[in-house]
């Protein structure tokens, strides 16, 4: 009996038209872009309407002076002085960096519904290599989350137009800024496939893969203000797009050998 | 040529044997009827042949290739417990999902041509969380239809489909088996499975039992006289002649000795009884199932 042939090409072009096609058609694709571009404007929007109120701990009587944003741009990222410093505060906490928790959300229910719903049944019956599968992942939900960290910045810079917070690069060049922004973006490679073994792992079970992708992750979270501050240099880019290139394939591998080794349902 | 050829197969979930050393042969073109009890190890075996779990030894062949051969793999349509459907999307855009999955050319016309095998072309905009039960079943098969597959996986395709949604799955099933396509199908239904499958394959406790042929079964299932009376005593009567004597759920009394009619009718005449009716028939599958079960279950087996 004769087969149709079918090359590794053409299954990761058909694995890729599949998953660009559930992108469009799922809700949470549009959920998770809505809250990146929600979340920074309300965030400098808020805090500035904070700024120079006073709290009073009410044991110890002791004052606290709430503290807004400085310029629209610390919601990108501190400059490298400003990160030795354990900034607890508000503003110090709330930027572009929570996005990969996000992510992490977006991943993990893009992925666990295939196996929820029981498509990955139909997806794993016709092709018997796992490779295109988590390629198609890989490259699917990095471009998805890249997307999502220049929807953030969107968001920060209609924030910060809202707010009336200065743009100001806090000693910090243009290209330097663009360079940070890119390293954020260049990091979608090391946090997806970090997020991507963790929903091969845990497959249905929603909650598991996202317990997993904030543990895991939350390894990885701090790396993120020192590699990519406001003043990013080259070196830190560079360093950004290769690393995450090397993790994205050995993670690739090792959700590849997860999917292998266990039952698909 | 055999459509699927299993083995030795093994599997074990943990310190339980799903299977054992269990062989199967599917011819091409055959509609092929898996029966067996709950647990008895037949969605296993499917979801072995279509890759979805591992194995545990033994050798699957498709098509005389390796089960894993990627463009065999492509050629197999399935439907296993429930249909791979993404509950928020339409019907359409989830056919056309899997379309693109299958790289189909025609998509758009591929996924109407399965609609209208499953008489479904009016729900095409429903979605799918909205479909009753035998609904979702049609859709199964659809998905299970695209990119004409040259094997169907079916686990229990006519569960909770009503007496019209069961006459069109037959006619679906005979039609592509009219064209060619190879159908493996479990279903409890047994009734059902009788009136389309030419061949079987019973498994009990993860081993093939018995594998025959649509004629081998009717050579294997006994004959008996069915009859009706108008006296109480009638299977008294009958008892003090023949040995094998039992009473069915439509109350018609069933001789399973060798005898012809006219003798039966003679001899309950002679007894003062009248036949109303009364004719030869031969057991039905689920009958020689059953049979065959407690003959396995008295054997200890």
């Amino acid at each position: 009996m004769e087969f149709e042939k079918t090359t590794p090409s053409s299954r990761l072009k058909s694995m890729l038209n599949v998953d660009f096609k559930r992108l469009v058609l799922s809700p949470i694709t549009y959920i998770m872009a809505g809250a990146c571009l929600v979340i920074p404007i309300l965030m400098l929007v808020m805090t500035q309407m904070m700024d120079g109120m006073v709290s009073v701990d009410p044991q110890t009587g002791m004052e606290t002076v709430m503290k807004g944003f400085e310029s629209a741009f610390q919601a990108l990222s501190q400059t490298t002085e400003a990160s030795k410093t354990m900034d607890m505060s508000i503003t110090g906490m709330c930027n572009i960096n929570m996005i990969y928790f996000i992510m992490a959300v977006f991943v993990c229910v893009f992925i666990s519904s295939e196996f929820r719903s029981g498509y990955a049944k139909n997806l794993f019956t016709n092709r018997a290599k796992k490779t295109e599968y988590v390629v198609s992942k890989t490259i699917v939900c990095t471009l998805t989350c890249m997307a999502y960290v220049l929807i953030f910045f969107i968001g920060i810079l209609i924030g910060g137009k809202i707010a009336g917070l200065p743009f100001d690069l806090m000693g910090a060049s243009v290209m330097q800024a663009i360079m940070c922004l890119i390293t954020k973006v260049a990091l979608c490679m090391v946090f997806v496939p970090i997020f991507i073994v963790a929903c091969v792992f845990a497959k249905q079970r929603t909650w598991l893969s996202i317990i997993m992708s904030l543990c895991i992750g939350m390894l990885f979270f701090t790396m993120i203000p020192i590699i990519s501050p406001l003043d990013t240099n080259i070196l830190n880019l560079i360093m950004s797009i290769v690393g995450g290139g090397g993790i994205a394939i050995g993670l690739g591998a090792v959700s590849n050998l997860i999917l292998k080794k266990t039952n698909i349902i | 040529m055999n459509a699927i050829e299993i083995r030795g197969l093994n599997k074990s979930f943990g310190e339980k044997k799903a299977l054992s050393e269990f062989n199967m042969t599917v011819p091409v073109g055959s509609i092929y009827g898996f029966i067996g009890e709950n647990g008895s190890g037949k969605s296993t075996t499917e979801k072995i042949i279509c890759g979805l779990i591992k194995h545990n030894g033994g050798s699957i062949k498709l098509f005389d290739r390796d089960y894993l051969d990627d463009d065999v793999k492509a050629k197999i349509g399935v439907l296993i417990e429930s249909p791979g459907c993404f509950p928020n999307m339409s019907v359409w855009n989830n056919l056309m999902l899997q379309a693109s999955n299958l790289d189909i050319k025609d998509k758009k016309g591929e996924v109407k041509r399965v609609l209208s095998l499953v008489r479904m072309e009016g729900s095409a905009s429903n979605k799918y969380k909205n479909c009753s039960l035998g609904m979702k079943q049609r859709v199964g098969i659809a998905m299970a239809l695209l990119g004409n597959p040259k094997l169907l996986v079916l686990d229990e395709p006519i569960n909770g489909l009503d007496a019209d949604g069961m006459r069109i799955m037959r006619e679906v099933l005979l039609d592509l088996s009219k064209s060619g396509i190879t159908i493996l199908i479990s279903s409890h239904i047994l009734g059902e499975l009788e009136k389309i499958a030419t061949h079987y394959g019973i498994i009990r406790g993860g081993k093939m039992l018995i594998e025959m042929t649509d004629s081998e079964l009717s050579k294997s299932c006994r004959t008996f006289i069915k009859l009706k009376a108008n006296n109480q005593d009638t299977k008294m009567v009958l008892l003090q002649k023949y040995s094998e004597i039992k009473v069915d759920e439509n109350d018609y009394i069933r001789v399973y000795d060798r005898e012809e009619c006219e003798n039966i009718v003679t001899y309950l005449y002679e007894n003062g009884i009248l036949v109303s009716e009364i004719k030869e028939d031969k057991i039905s599958l689920e009958e020689f199932y059953i049979d065959l079960m407690e003959e396995r279950v008295n054997n200890g087996i």
